[in-house]
This record gives structure tokens, C-alpha cells and sequence, in this order.
């Protein structure tokens, strides 16, 4: 996060918060390199909704979590590609950074800081063992130091040895001799302070997630919390460091539908608050158009369709995007006459070159098993609508 | 109720209660009330579809129905001639007198699925099949797909043992399928092919219903949209009823003839699937088609928005189980002291200082705090914004004395599912009027 | 295309009559991956050796009459060192060949150990299951009652067991089965109360199939795969065990048991004879060794979590 990183390559458009390009993530398998994302490009507009739209196994969540670098390795490799994001830090002002270029050390200062991360499954993501103060006061103590401080009553009120011991001791890097002394006058005087400072710290966070009753909340363990709850737990631990992207997995899949309205709401109610930008990813293409501002398609590692939300469900150009609408069960089907989409996802195995959705598209022309169709532009008029379709190549 | 058809499945009352067990002795300390009190029928080849959300009862049927568990009360008839249908609603509306008492004795011998055992019950297996959720739980990994579609053939001696693969591979084709696929592990296969193989399993014993426990939910959408075309085709083929459970609106709109709608164990509202979605009644429903995304415009309007927390399944409320996160709910829908406990979710500390509470019926109670400021202060809560505005027009007296807040509601009897304009049945105070 | 052209392959062939060669295939590849790990193939090729060396020991060496169990005795050439004619590994104190008794005590552990844990698996098994099944007061019952068992170390257990039966063979093994039965019981139990709760148990009954078909079918086939591992390891640490009985004084003295060779050159080493305990030890050693290495290869291929989904 040095500002040489701040050379040429790293410029960004202004109004963009993060841009992927030519992305490309390979796991290895017995069978073969399993190209899982292979070549994908897309720009986040600052302070947006994006949606990231595709079917069990089209490379949605492994796009998302390589921008936290979570992709595991072995099996999963980055074989190409970048992601620039645009860090507004508020100390160094703000920068633009290669995620991927970034070492642990300095990925896991972005973590929950810059970018966070909400998952599908809040029950497997929070820690079973721990209290909720504990976890969402995590993010507090690893990236607010100085907040921590202030709300305690202690900055600019300590020097030296002391100063250091309690910077530690918040970060939680204290040893245990430390952390003993914290247990002992004078230091347990301050270890008061900044656990009640901590404490309102994380009732606030969590207030704003409108959970009733922060405070009692925050003292119970997740298995006591419902879907819901434990979902807002998650977003609040999410922003409490308000961050500039938040990245959302799936994170209303496994609630109900009118507890997935509340959460919704309150996703879209702190992104206008906070001015946060918003990667939001999932199966169901038409809760994305309810709530993004634009959408990319992804099918078999590759997006196959961008543009604005209505624009992608009105008018849509990819066949499988004009599938997966039409396949969703409406009114004006006849009972029975669904529009599947016939067939099978390929094998993502050493692809061969040509359309992935070839063996499946009821448009296909001759050419569109030999050649790679890019993601271009529709039309002069509207260049934000990109399709990669050989039919609508000129 | 005068068609021709057979009512295959005839569901009256029934109930499903599990005991919740503590303790070494596994000491029974409470019951869980999952289904209660819940009555539809499903006519020869149609679909009914059970919607709710996660708890509220609709799987639990599902497995009464197919007979994996026992019921607490009620009865579930199978396959009704309309004579008999008549007869038993007959026998239920004037218990005394009984005009055909061989009817109804023939009835319960027979067609009761609760009642009957032995060889009948062996029939009724062989009537109604299942389709799980979750294909990957549903077929055993170490079996064959020639196994796993054979084994009810097997089971129900329908064919002689030359004749097995030939009638499976016939199944296998009527779903997709071919014979390629008949030796091949299950892990072999995609999460639509797999569903398949479980329909496939499903038909082989011909049967008259089948139970869709959320077939598709675990399928992305253009495959989704490939089972339910096979289930529909499957239906005209066949002439099958499906009692069809999901939680995705638009999948039941496409596919129910009729709907019941549940929650907390009861049928909130039952009718026409055209009808429900035109003009639903009862505020859960629209509540539901609000909050789905693939039908209204706005999922984030007030409407889809339920607040207020969901009652314990283990102490259902009286009167109408949906009033604590009902948008319009009023005075009569039958508030009760437990309310008041449930919306102090912001007070937590005035629920700490309750000592005791003496409660001689749902609508009637003693508090006993720690301190009278307490009971005060409680008083003074139920006066604010935190109680809803029709439920504290609903309590008729509170009055604090000393330590102790006593509370008094009007007494309500429980809500009835009663015949709405366009002919659905809703169970709703709104409705009644 | 490469995909097109393996769906046009199973296509041609006539599938009818091959279910055989589909599960042969299956057993296979699990076997293929069993062999992925080198240290499993070494502990195979230490097992296969000892079970050699067990069924050939009458080839090997001469069978002493008119028990061949019993060691023979050459009291001329008692305490000689390793590499003596006629005597390879050295004798014993009391004249017992080591070599001889190194491979008929390969025997004697392949009985122990196969009877042992054949009758530990039955025993666990039926226990386990019934307490799985049953549930309920019964469950609460059988699973005190292994409590008790599990709170008793292992080896004190059988040692306790061994010594109230009175010294002999036969003992050994009632003892080991009385404490080694516990384990099977509580992975039995615990994999047939998940088991039982999977989709395809209810579509089974919902099928019409009777509880016992459904046990065999269902339950059974899928909840064996961790008994196996046990069993494999345990065929390991029975050894281990008996021999640690064996050595203690608690089997018929005399006897071609490892655990008896080690007790009976225990005394000579002092006097730097050291081989007439180093070989049968080291034997012991051995044997354990390899089915814990087998035993783990086994686990990480027949895992639960790793056979259910791709």
C-alpha cells in the first residue's frame, strides 16, 4: 500500500471503484486445469450496486472472493488478470491498488477495512464459540485503534510504554504477561475504559443493522440469534468499518422471503447512507433487478452480458440471458410449456475455444463453436450494454 | 363438491405435536405444535400447492401425508368417491344423527391412512411416493441407479425379476432418461438429473399422488424450469395429483390448481391459484407475494416488510397467530398478555425484573416485579410507540398495584378460515366482516 | 468435444448385465486411490509379508510336533547367538528358536487379531445398531453402559480381565473382546443415528420396505465405512495389546506368541543377549505399524465427507 504502487498501470477511471480485468482463475483437478473463471472483465462504478448474476458453478463466487484474495491455493491458482481498486483510505488519502498484487500482510489490512464481505450462510460464518461483541468488536480492535481510543476517553492521553502496551492490547497482540498486567492496577483502570469504549463501538454497529436491543444481543453466542439476526450481525461486522466495497455472496439465499425483503432493505438503506459500493452476487436474476444498478451475466467462467438492470431484464441480447428470463415460471406461460434451457452446463476441463453455451443455444451459427466471442458493446449508442455473442458481431 | 372426480386425498384436522424432551428421563416439558388443525383436499390429477415459509408446518404435512410420520390428531382419507366425500362431510356436520353408517364405517376401515394398517397401508405405500428436496440426501450413494429405481418394483413383487430392467429402463425414459444411465452412481450425475432419478423412483409403483417436498428448490433456474415441465408432462400422462410443497410463489403459480397458504402450523388462507394471486385476503399472503421478487414490483415496500417477532411454535398464540408482525392488524385479532412480553424486546430489562407471572388464561394476568418503579415503568411502556396502537387498544384493563401489573384482554376465540368474496378461505378478522 | 465423444462411447456399449463391472470399477478406483499414498503401499506390503510369512510358516520352518504353537525346544543349543547353523536368529534361555517363533507367532497374532476383531466388529455392531435405531431408553442404557467401559484405560481393562480369567490363550482373547467391542458400538451408533436421518431412508420406507430390509440396505452399507477403518487399525493395536498381556506372564508360557519371546529374553539382555527379545519385539513393532498405516490410508479415501459429493 506504499504510494509507488501509484504508477501508470494503476490509473482508474475516475468515477470507477474497482475494475477486473481479464481475470482468470484455474483449480487444479485430477481430470485437469478446471478453468472456473477464465477471462473475465468488469468495472464497479463508485457507489453503485453491482450485480453478478449466474447459475451453481459459472465462477460467481470465486470472482468475488479473489478480490479478497480467499481463494484457497492449492487447489486454486491466479493464472491471469487483475483487479484495481480504488482504496480511499482516509490517512494516505485515496489510491489506486492491484488487489492481487497486494502480500498477506497487506491484503489482510484491506480486509473488513476497504472491502468487506457478507456470505451466504451466516450460521457457518460466524464463530460458533464466540459472543457477538466478540466478533463484530474483532473488526474494531484489528483496523480502529484510534476509535477505539477515542470513544475510551484515552487519545492523545497516553505516552510511551503505556501507549504502546494498550495499542496492543486492543489490537489483541498483547502476550499474556501483558494482558495479565491488564488485569492489575493502574492498567485495569484502562482496560475498563476500552472495553466499555469497544462495547459502544460495537452496540452502535450493531443499532444501525436495526437489531433490537444491541446490548443484549451483543453478550449472546449466534446459535441463539435467528437467519435474520445472525445476517445482520454479519452486515454490521461488515461496515462497522465502513468500507468502500462490500461484497455480498448470496446473503439473502437461505432467509425466508419477508425476512430477505427486511434484509435487503437495509443493505440498500446503508449503501445510500454510508455511499458504500456494493458487489452483489447471485443465483436470482430478478431480486438482482430489483435492487442493482447494473448487472453482469456470468455463464461457465465468463460473462456473457452487461448493462443496466432493466435494460439486461428487458432487453436482453445473450441467448442465455434471454433463456434464463424466459425459463423463470410466469403467468404468461402455459402450464408445462417452461422455456428450459435444454442440456447441461460444459465442463469447464481445459475448455476449447468457442462459445461455452454453444452446445446449448438455440441460435447457434456455424462459426460459434471455433471462435471466442468478445464482450463488445451493442451498439454505437448505448456503450454501456456489452454482449459477447458472435450474432451480434457486424 | 358435486364433480365426478375422487378426492384423492382428504386431509380433516389434522394435527402434528412434538413432544420437546429434557433431561436424562427425556421428560416430555412441552409440545411443539408444527401442524394444527389443518383440513384441504386434493382432487384426482390436480395440484395443491402448500406454501409458507421455513417452520411453518408445510414439510411436516408432507410427511404425514406420505405416512413417515404418525399424526397427534385428525384423520388424512385417501381416495374418496364423491358419494363418500359427501357422506363423511355429512357425518361431520351432524355427528348425531348418522344417515349412512355403512358408508362411514367403510370410510374409516378403508380410506383412513391414519387408521388402516397391514396390507392396506402396504397399498396406500404403493399410492403415494415422495420427491425430496435434496437429491443428493435423497438417493443413496452406494446404490446403482438401476437399484434406486428398481428396488419399489422389487419391494412390491409389481414384476418378475426378468422383467426389472426392462421396466426400468421404461422409467428411466419417461423421465429423460435412458439406459445408458442405469448403471451409474448417483454421484455421477447433475443436481437436475438426479431430481430426475427420484421421479423416476416416485412413478415406478404407479402411483396415484406424489409428494413434492420442494423438488426444484435446490436447482438453478433453467433447470428448474426442465423438472417442472416433466412433472407437468408427467401429470397429464398420467393423470397424478401432486400435493406440491415449495416456498417460491412463482413456482406454485405456475404449477397449483389450488393453493394453502401456512403459517405457524395453520392454513392461513386456501382457494384458486388465480384467485389467491389476483386478489389475495389475508395479509401474510400478501405479505409473501410483496416480498417475492420475481412478482412484485417493489420488494421493498412496506408491505413485504414484516416486523415484530414470530411466536414460539411450542405456545401458539389464541386468536390470530399472524397479528404480531400483521402491517393492519386491529383490536380484535386477539391480543394477549404474552404480547406485551413478546414486544419488550427493547425493554430487556424491565423482562428481567419480572419475579413472577401468574397466569390463569391467555388474556388474564398477574405480573410481579422486583420493584414497583418497575411495574410503573411497564405501564408507562405500554402506553408508548413500542406496542403496536391496536393492541394496546385491545387491553382492557392494567392496573398497578404495589409490585404487580394487572393486565386484562378482551377475550378472543381463535380466528375461523372462513369463505371470502371470490370464493378462497381466509383466516383473518378483516374477512369476517 | 472430448465430452461428446465419452457419452457416445457409453452409449454404444450394452449396458445390460453390467452392473458387476460398474461396482468392480468403483472398488477399483478406490483401491487406485487407497495406492495414491506411498506410505499406505508401504504398510500393505508390510502387512502382505507378515500374512506371507503367517500362512507359509509351515513351509518356512518345520512344524514342531505335535503342537506346532508350542516352541521347540533345542536345550543343547540354548542362549546360542544369531547366525548359529540351524538357529538364524539366535535361541532362547531356554533353547527356543527365535526365528521359529518370530514366524509362528505371525500366526498366532493373525488368529488373535482376526478373532478378536471379527468378534469386536459382531459384537460392536449389533449394539451400536440397536442402540441407533431403538433410541430412545434403550439407547440411553447400552450408552452408560459403554461409558462405563470407555472410562477404564484399555490396556488396565483387559489386563484386569486377563488376570480374573486365569493365565491361557483363550483368555486373551475373551478379554480383548470384552474391552474392544465399546468403540465399534459408539461409531456404530453414531453413524446409523446420522444415516437414519438421510432422504433416502424415508423414501425407502415410504417404498414399503421393511425395517430390517432397510437396516441391510440402507443403514448398513452406508454407516460401515469408519468400523472398517477401526477394524484395520485395531487389527493393529490388538497385537499391541495381547502381546503387552502375552509379555506380562497372563498367556500359556512356552507358546509361540511374541509377546511371550519378548518376557522370556527380557532376562538375557543383561547379559547382552539381546536378540532373543529384539526380533519378536520388533515384530510386534511391525505389525502395528502397518495396519495403522493402512488403517489411515483407508480413512482419508473412505472419508464420509469426501464420498457423498464429488
Amino acid at each position: 500500500m506504499s504510494p509507488d504502487n501509484l504508477d501508470i498501470q494503476n490509473s482508474l477511471d475516475k468515477d470507477l471503484i474497482a475494475s477486473v480485468t481479464d481475470l482468470k482463475v484455474y483449480f487444479e483437478s485430477k481430470q485437469g486445469m478446471v478453468h472456473s473463471v477464465d477471462g473475465v472483465s468488469f468495472d464497479i462504478v463508485d457507489g453503485e450496486m453491482m450485480g453478478l448474476v449466474g447459475e451453481t458453478g459459472c465462477g460467481k463466487s470465486v470472482t468475488a472472493r479473489t478480490f479478497m484474495q480467499l481463494v484457497q491455493s492449492p487447489p486454486g491458482m491466479l493464472a491471469g488478470g487483475n483487479i484495481k481498486f480504488r482504496s480511499k483510505n482516509i490517512k494516505n488519502g485515496s489510491q489506486v491498488i492491484d488487489l492481487l498484487d497486494l502480500s498477506e500482510n497487506q491484503i489482510r489490512e484491506l480486509r473488513g477495512e476497504r472491502i468487506a464481505m457478507i456470505f451466504q450462510d451466516p450460521g457457518k460464518a460466524l464463530n460458533p464459540g464466540l459472543t457477538i461483541r466478540t466478533q463484530v468488536a474483532e473488526v474494531f480492535q484489528e483496523h480502529r485503534e484510534n476509535d477505539v481510543l477515542e470513544e475510551a476517553g484515552l487519545k492523545n492521553k497516553l505516552t510511551g510504554v503505556t501507549e504502546y502496551f494498550v495499542k496492543k492490547y486492543i489490537k489483541q497482540e498483547a502476550g499474556f504477561l501483558v494482558t495479565t498486567l491488564f488485569k492489575i492496577p493502574p492498567l485495569s483502570t484502562y482496560k475498563k475504559k476500552i472495553d466499555s469504549g469497544i462495547n459502544r463501538l460495537v452496540a452502535e454497529a450493531l443499532e444501525e443493522t436495526q437489531i433490537p436491543n444491541p446490548t443484549k444481543v451483543m453478550e449472546r453466542y449466534p446459535h441463539e440469534l435467528s437467519g435474520g439476526m445472525k445476517q445482520r450481525v454479519m452486515i454490521a461486522q461488515a461496515i462497522a468499518c465502513n468500507p468502500d466495497l462490500l461484497i455480498a455472496d448470496e446473503p439473502t439465499t437461505a432467509l425466508d422471503v419477508t425476512v430477505q425483503a427486511r434484509v435487503l432493505d437495509l443493505i440498500k438503506e446503508l449503501q445510500k447512507r454510508h455511499k458504500t459500493s456494493v458487489l452483489y452476487i447471485s443465483h436470482d436474476l430478478s431480486l438482482v433487478r430489483r435492487i442493482c444498478d447494473r448487472i453482469a451475466v456470468m455463464y461457465a467462467g465468463q460473462i456473457v452480458e452487461t448493462g443496466d438492470a432493466e435494460t439486461i431484464f428487458n432487453q436482453p441480447k445473450h441467448p442465455y440471458t434471454q433463456g434464463l428470463i424466459n425459463a423463470l415460471p410466469s403467468m404468461s406461460h402455459e402450464r408445462g410449456k417452461l422455456e428450459a434451457i435444454e442440456g447441461i452446463v460444459p465442463e469447464l476441463i481445459e475448455p476449447e475455444p468457442g462459445c461455452r453455451f454453444v452446445s446449448r443455444c438455440m441460435r447457434r451459427k456455424a462459426n460459434c463453436e471455433e471462435i471466442d466471442p468478445k464482450l463488445k458493446p451493442i451498439s454505437e449508442v448505448n456503450k454501456s450494454h456489452k454482449v459477447a455473442c458472435l450474432l451480434y458481431e457486424a | 363438491m358435486s364433480n365426478s372426480k375422487n378426492t384423492i386425498l382428504s386431509l380433516r384436522n389434522v394435527k402434528k405435536h412434538f413432544p420437546i424432551k429434557e433431561g436424562v428421563f427425556q421428560n416430555v416439558v412441552g409440545q411443539v405444535h408444527a401442524v394444527d388443525g389443518v383440513s384441504f383436499d386434493i382432487g384426482a390429477g390436480e395440484t395443491v400447492g402448500l406454501v409458507g415459509e421455513s417452520g411453518c408446518g408445510k414439510t411436516t404435512i408432507g410427511r404425514c401425508v406420505s405416512g413417515l410420520e404418525p399424526l397427534t390428531d385428525g384423520d388424512i382419507f385417501f381416495d374418496l368417491t364423491p358419494e363418500k366425500l359427501v357422506a363423511l362431510e355429512d357425518f361431520e356436520k351432524h355427528q348425531s344423527e348418522i344417515k349412512n353408517k355403512y358408508l362411514i364405517d367403510e370410510i374409516q376401515s378403508t380410506s383412513n391412512i391414519s387408521k388402516i394398517e397391514g396390507d392396506d397401508f402396504y397399498n396406500y405405500r404403493r399410492n403415494c411416493q415422495m420427491v425430496f428436496q435434496d437429491s443428493f440426501s435423497s438417493l443413496s450413494p452406494r446404490q446403482l441407479v438401476s437399484d434406486i429405481v428398481s428396488r419399489p418394483l422389487k419391494i412390491h413383487k409389481v414384476c418378475a425379476d426378468n422383467e426389472l430392467i426392462p421396466r426400468t429402463i421404461e422409467l428411466l425414459e419417461q423421465v429423460g432418461l435412458g439406459k445408458q444411465h442405469l448403471y451409474r452412481f448417483p454421484h455421477q450425475f447433475s443436481g437436475g438429473q438426479r431430481q430426475r432419478i427420484s421421479i423416476a423412483r416416485a412413478l415406478a409403483l404407479d402411483p396415484k399422488l406424489i409428494v413434492l417436498d420442494e423438488p426444484t428448490s435446490a436447482l438453478d433456474v433453467s433447470v428448474q424450469a426442465q423438472i417442472l415441465n416433466l412433472l407437468h408432462d408427467l401429470q397429464k400422462q398420467r393423470g397424478l395429483s401432486y400435493l406440491f410443497i415449495t416456498h417460491n410463489l412463482s413456482v406454485i403459480r405456475h404449477m397449483a390448481d389450488k393453493i394453502v397458504v401456512m403459517y405457524l402450523g395453520k392454513v392461513v388462507e386456501a382457494g384458486k391459484t388465480e384467485d389467491i394471486f389476483a386478489n389475495p385476503q389475508h395479509p401474510y399472503t400478501k405479505a409473501l407475494l410483496a416480498a417475492s421478487p420475481d412478482l412484485s414490483e417493489d420488494v421493498m415496500s412496506d408491505m413485504a416488510a414484516l416486523d415484530g417477532p414470530i411466536p414460539d411454535p411450542a405456545r401458539p398464540p389464541q386468536g390470530c397467530s399472524f397479528r404480531t408482525r400483521c402491517p393492519v392488524s386491529r383490536t380484535e385479532c386477539g391480543w394477549e398478555v404474552d404480547d406485551i412480553i413478546r414486544r419488550l424486546e427493547h425493554h430487556e430489562t424491565l423482562i428481567d425484573s419480572i419475579k413472577s407471572v401468574h397466569q390463569p388464561d391467555a388474556f388474564n394476568a398477574k405480573l410481579t416485579f422486583e420493584t414497583s418503579l418497575s411495574a410503573i415503568e411497564l405501564k408507562d411502556v405500554v402506553g408508548t410507540k413500542d406496542i403496536p396502537k391496536q393492541m394496546r387498544k385491545a387491553i382492557k384493563k392494567i392496573e398497578v398495584k404495589g409490585n404487580d401489573v394487572n393486565i386484562s384482554f378482551d377475550p378472543v376465540q381463535t380466528v375461523p378460515l372462513v369463505q371470502s368474496e371470490n370464493g378462497s378461505l381466509s383466516r383473518c378478522v378483516l374477512a369476517n366482516k | 468435444m472430448k465430452k461428446n465423444a465419452q457419452n457416445a462411447g457409453i452409449d454404444e456399449v450394452n449396458f445390460y448385465d453390467s452392473a458387476f463391472n460398474v461396482r468392480l470399477k468403483r472398488n477399483l478406483e478406490i483401491l487406485s486411490n487407497v495406492l495414491a499414498n506411498p506410505t499406505t503401499v508401504l504398510g500393505l506390503i508390510i502387512v502382505i509379508l507378515m500374512l506371507a510369512m503367517a500362512i507359509f510358516a509351515p513351509v518356512i520352518t518345520e512344524p514342531n510336533t505335535p503342537d506346532p504353537y508350542q516352541m521347540p525346544r533345542d536345550w543343547k543349543a540354548a542362549r546360542s547367538a544369531p547366525l548359529t547353523p540351524g538357529h538364524i536368529l539366535g535361541t532362547t534361555n531356554r533353547g527356543g528358536d527365535v526365528f521359529y517363533g518370530v514366524v509362528w507367532g505371525a500366526r498366532t497374532s493373525l488368529k488373535l487379531s482376526i478373532l478378536v476383531v471379527s468378534l469386536t466388529v459382531v459384537l460392536g455392531v449389533i449394539i451400536g445398531s440397536v442402540a441407533g435405531i431403538v433410541g430412545g431408553k434403550v439407547d440411553e442404557i447400552l450408552m452408560r453402559i459403554v461409558d462405563v467401559f470407555l472410562s477404564i484405560p484399555e490396556l488396565i481393562f483387559a489386563l484386569a480381565i486377563a488376570a480374573i480369567l486365569g493365565p491361557s490363550f483363550t483368555n486373551i482373547i475373551l478379554a480383548l473382546v470384552i474391552v474392544f467391542w465399546v468403540k465399534y458400538a459408539r461409531i456404530m451408533r453414531a453413524q446409523v443415528i446420522r444415516i437414519k436421518q438421510r432422504e433416502y431412508v424415508d423414501a425407502a420406507k415410504i417404498m414399503g420396505a421393511s425395517k430390517l430390509q432397510i437396516y441391510l440396505k440402507d443403514i448398513l452399507p452406508n454407516s460401515f465405512s469408519p468400523v472398517m477403518v477401526q477394524a484395520t487399525l485395531d487389527m493393529g493395536n490388538i497385537v499391541l495389546v495381547g502381546a503387552t498381556l502375552s509379555f506380562i506372564g497372563l498367556s500359556e508360557a512356552g507358546i509361540a506368541e511374541w509377546g511371550v519371546l519378548v518376557s522370556e529374553g527380557q532376562a538375557g539382555i543383561s547379559a547382552g543377549r539381546w536378540w532373543a527379545s529384539t526380533f519378536p519385539g520388533l515384530m510386534v513393532f511391525l505389525w502395528a505399524l502397518a495396519f495403522n498405516l493402512v488403517g489411515d490410508g483407508l480413512r482419508d479415501v473412505l472419508d464420509p465427507r469426501t464420498e457423498t459429493k464429488r
